[in-house]
């Protein structure tokens, strides 16, 4: 490089153009590869359905568990005081 | 010297898996078709890109890449994004398997020779010989930076984008592999 750097550079590529050229493909490779990212396409689907499968039984487990346990006589989901209802007298005008 | 493949490969994608909708289905097909073209136009480059960074099982490398672009197919920004992606996809998967085969060579405490196919040998001189084997013994980013730069005849911008660096990094790796090769095949004479 430092005297001829034409030279270097295009012994470099005709060594790598002859090594290139000795790289043949598999006549069958396609059919290998799309086997192979349909395989996994397919996997990756039904990991998918299974997690989402798991993810909604546990939930329903939880829930179910949570409601079992609960005071059949106390609200779980709204706690608050029941408001005391106050009988006052209606005013009315008019004519009854 | 490169056999074309016969025609064992369809001509469009099969029809997809019967549980897919109206518009996956139009959208798994579209992405099979591209996939089609772009594996008859670039697989044989792709392999040949593997071998020349050192991989030993490049066949397996590349079948990784195409199916990882699948996998992400609908992340690609357009279409044209495919073969960079391809390329540094290789280069990422080779320099990974170099790195772990250097650490099993190293462990196992065997004199082992690189493994490199006896007809792809036989092809060159011997002079391309010693090259290619100063190649082999440079750094992954050095050699990467070569490949891609003279084999390749990329721009900067596109080594960057396909190693993942700067433009001044691509610069650097490129000008210390030609010193380190030259180096060495001055020595050699």
């Amino acid at each position: 490089m430092t005297s001829t750097p034409g030279t270097a550079e295009d012994r470099l590529r005709e060594a790598l153009d002859a090594l290139a050229t000795g790289v043949t493909a598999d006549p069958d490779a396609y059919r290998r590869v799309r086997a192979e990212w349909r395989r996994r396409e397919r996997r990756r689907r039904l990991v998918l359905a299974i997690l989402v499968a798991v993810v909604f039984a546990l939930a329903d487990v939880l829930g179910l568990w949570a409601l079992n346990r609960a005071d059949p006589g106390s609200h779980i989901i709204f706690d608050d005081p029941a408001p005391v209802e106050q009988h006052r007298p209606v005013e009315r005008v008019g004519q009854p | 010297m490169v056999r074309s493949r016969p025609d064992t490969r369809p001509a469009a994608p099969q029809a997809p898996a019967p549980e897919l909708g109206g518009i996956p289905r139009l959208a798994e097909l579209a992405r099979e078709a591209a996939l089609v073209q772009l594996f008859d136009q670039h697989y044989t480059g792709l392999l040949r890109l593997a071998v020349l960074l050192g991989a030993d099982d490049a066949e397996d490398i590349v079948s990784e890449a195409f199916c990882q672009l699948y996998r992400r197919w609908n992340r690609l920004r357009d279409p044209e994004a495919a073969l960079p992606y391809l390329r540094s996809v290789v280069c990422n998967l080779v320099r990974m398997r170099v790195r772990h085969l250097q650490v099993v060579r190293k462990h196992a405490e065997r004199p082992g020779a690189p493994t490199e196919s006896a007809e792809s040998a036989a092809l060159l001189r011997e002079d391309q010989r010693a090259l290619v084997a100063a190649l082999k013994g440079l750094p992954a980013r050095q050699r990467e930076a070569l490949v891609l730069r003279y084999w390749l005849s990329l721009r900067e911008t596109e080594i960057a984008a396909a190693m993942g660096i700067s433009c001044g990094a691509v610069k650097s790796h490129t000008a210390r592999g030609m010193a380190a090769l030259t180096r060495v095949m001055e020595e050699r004479r």
